[in-house]
């Protein structure tokens, strides 16, 4: 399918936003559009499509830019509104969210774990700017080790969820979810296909992407604000999953995918009331 | 009309669903549980979903979803659990969503008595969240019956007025068992002045117009209305903006959309033995209104002139209830003084104040009339230590 920005942005978005506030050189927008793409290339229309946001960066850049239905939570809460909202719904709408690594790694993770627990059918798009860089530049649950941020001014030194084997995603395919997926922002296609089959699990989904951010993670943590650094610099550190280097931060591709093999969370309980209705018991 | 002996979560429970809520959410907490519980068994049979929710915040959250799709929602919780309530409290005033939010007080603060009645949340259910600039509106039953009723009420301000609406409880009301009557059909349920108004799809795409109207129905997702909502400062169509004039308008329609049609709500309230203008007017809301009531009927037959006035409908305050000079007493269930400050605040020039707090038990019908007697013939009412002393 042809990859052009402007098409997408006349069938699916709301002119009023683009250009979005965000800063020049962010790398928000190319995951924005992976989205979009992604939403295009399964035929999908605007009424097919509820967006949700988080706060931060990533959540404010992307709110109302949906041209249909579109709402946000506070910090870390908007995973918990969805799943309520799931409930609402009828099955073949999506609930697809953009929110940032601090909402759904840090303060929100506790509702993100029970949406995959509950395999509640949405797709949650990670931007990962490696900290959180609108309040200035601090780091968060992701940030790589080592890296020099306004509140790790020595390096980042805290355990995390990307550092010593550790990793998030193993905590959502604990948790429940059925599909995970990680690309950077340059992933390109590769990300496009993920998001699609993210969007096509009728359960829980989810797709990491970190993205480059030259105005606050790259000015500490590179000395530059040029934007070409942070993304050699993301380019350089990610790799597709198998094809790790000893400096792969990033691993690429899909990690988990059990789509749509477990019953989904609104289905699951609507059966179970409709049982309970008729029978008296489950 | 079907009658039981049971108790005000059970009440609840079918007021709610006589409402058309069809969605709860809650979190185990005591004494809230058992309306959890009989939530869990009702709903399913009415064709709504019950779910417990990883937290308070969650499940109040998990509610904000379910009404944002057009359904009626409901959680309740106690004093630990309405206090992580704060944010989505703050997201359903801003996004103007409506729910209805039980809290069954028990005595605190923090975790305190699991057991024992406490009315601490009284300022809580008026300032639920931060940043201000918006108005709340809370019911505070003191019977089983009246908390059915009063829940009923509360989803149909909530709908009217377009936002969450508590209804304030505590322990001896959740959880005691008393004589109840439920309405079988909408003949009865009109004869019980119980009134129920139907949720309604917003067009779009003015969600937020600076009027103070009622009945604009909220915004939905899933309608494809090109709906938006956010806990940003939002324009008239929900776009975030960061620019004070659309605060002003948002902010505007926050408060006076209450405050300009409390005619919805003034008339909920009960007085007794007020007509002949009593010196001493004490002051309640709540289960301990139902030991000053009975004070109240004592104190009038050994010829104290004293009358007692209980508030149902506790935000907007009512000040206009304060206006005649008099002595005015307040009877709570805590000991700093929660209701005493507004009756202070909202009292007519040369009135009296009084508190009498009573700290995780109800007052009892000698100390109220010792306290009468002695707030009448001006006689200093004094605490020393913790131990109480005769008053």
């Amino acid at each position: 399918m042809e990859y052009k920005s402007s098409g997408l942005i006349d069938k699916y978005l709301r002119t009023r936003k683009i250009p979005s506030t965000a800063c020049s050189g962010c790398g928000l927008g190319i995951n924005h559009k992976i989205v979009v793409q992604a939403i295009a290339e399964l035929g999908l229309e605007v009424a097919d499509v509820i967006w949700g946001t988080s706060i931060g960066c990533a959540g404010r850049q992307t709110f109302a830019t949906w041209k249909g239905d579109g709402f946000a939570g506070t910090h870390g809460r908007v995973y918990a509104i969805a799943r309520g909202l799931r409930i609402a719904l009828r099955p073949e709408q999506k609930i697809v969210l953009t929110v940032g690594d601090g909402d759904a790694f840090g303060i929100g993770l506790l509702h993100l774990i029970h949406c995959a627990r509950s395999n509640a059918d949405m797709t949650v798009i990670v931007n990962d700017n490696l900290g959180y860089q609108s309040t200035g530049g601090q780091f968060g649950f992701t940030t790589p080790q080592g890296a020099k941020t306004d509140s790790s001014p020595y390096g980042m030194f805290e355990h995390n969820l990307m550092s010593e084997g550790m990793d998030v995603m193993h905590i959502l395919r604990g948790a429940g979810a059925t599909f995970l997926a990680r690309h950077v922002a340059m992933d390109g296609p590769a990300a496009v296909e993920s998001v699609k089959k993210a969007i096509l699990n009728r359960g829980f989904s989810l797709v990491h992407m970190p993205y480059p951010c030259p105005t606050n993670f790259a000015s500490r943590h590179l000395g530059s604000r040029d934007q070409v650094n942070i993304y050699r610099w993301i380019k350089d550190h990610a790799a597709p999953l198998g094809q790790e280097r000893n400096d792969t931060i990033w691993a690429t591709g899909v990690y988990y995918d059990a789509s749509n093999s477990r019953p989904e969370f609104s289905e699951h309980v609507w059966n179970a009331v409709g049982k309970i209705r008729r029978t008296g018991a489950l | 009309m079907k009658r039981f002996l049971e108790t005000g979560n059970f009440a609840i429970t079918e007021g709610a669903i006589l409402a058309g809520c069809r969605f709860f959410c809650g979190y185990p907490i005591t004494p809230a549980t058992e309306l959890a519980e009989a939530m869990s068994k009702r709903l399913p049979q009415v064709g709504g979903v019950y779910l417990q929710a990883e937290d308070e915040c969650g499940a109040f959250h998990l509610c904000i979803g379910a009404s944002l799709g057009g359904m009626k929602a409901m959680t309740a919780t106690s004093g630990p659990g309405f206090i992580l309530y704060a944010d989505p409290f703050g997201w359903a005033l801003g996004c103007e969503m409506p729910l209805v939010v039980v809290n069954s007080g028990r005595v605190g603060p923090v975790s305190g008595i699991t057991g024992a009645p406490g009315q601490g949340e009284f300022y809580l259910t008026r300032y639920p969240t931060q940043g201000g600039n918006f108005e709340c509106v809370t019911l505070a039953p003191n019977s089983a019956q009246e908390a059915m009723a009063m829940v009923v009420e509360a989803f149909y301000l909530s709908e009217r007025l377009r936002m969450p609406v508590t209804v304030l409880a505590d322990q001896l009301i959740t959880d005691g068992f008393e004589d109840i009557s439920v309405p079988e059909n909408e003949a009865e349920m009109t004869e019980m002045g119980f009134k129920v108004w139907p949720r309604k799809t917003h067009p779009g795409p003015d969600f937020y117009p600076a009027t103070d109207a009622l009945d604009i129905p909220p915004v939905q997702m899933g309608q494809n209305t090109g709906g938006l909502c956010s806990d940003w400062t939002p324009t008239e169509e929900g776009y975030d903006i960061e620019e004070v004039e659309a605060h002003h308008k948002h902010a505007y329609r926050l408060i006076y959309k209450v405050r300009n049609n409390t005619d919805l709500f003034s008339q909920l309230l009960e007085k007794k033995h007020l007509d002949d203008d009593p010196d001493l007017v004490v002051v309640s809301y709540g289960t301990p209104s139902r030991v000053v009531n009975t004070a109240v009927e004592r104190a009038r037959a050994e010829g104290l002139n004293v009358g007692a006035l209980r508030l149902i409908n506790l935000w907007p305050f009512p000040d206009q209830h304060f206006k005649r000079p008099a002595k005015y007493l307040a009877v709570e269930l805590n000991w700093d003084g929660e209701l005493v400050r507004e009756v202070q605040r909202a009292a007519a020039k040369d009135s009296e104040v009084h508190f009498l707090g009573v700290c995780g038990d109800l007052p009892t019908i000698p100390d109220l009339l010792e306290v009468f007697e002695k707030v009448l013939k001006n006689q200093p009412l004094q605490r020393r230590g913790w131990q109480l002393e005769a008053w």
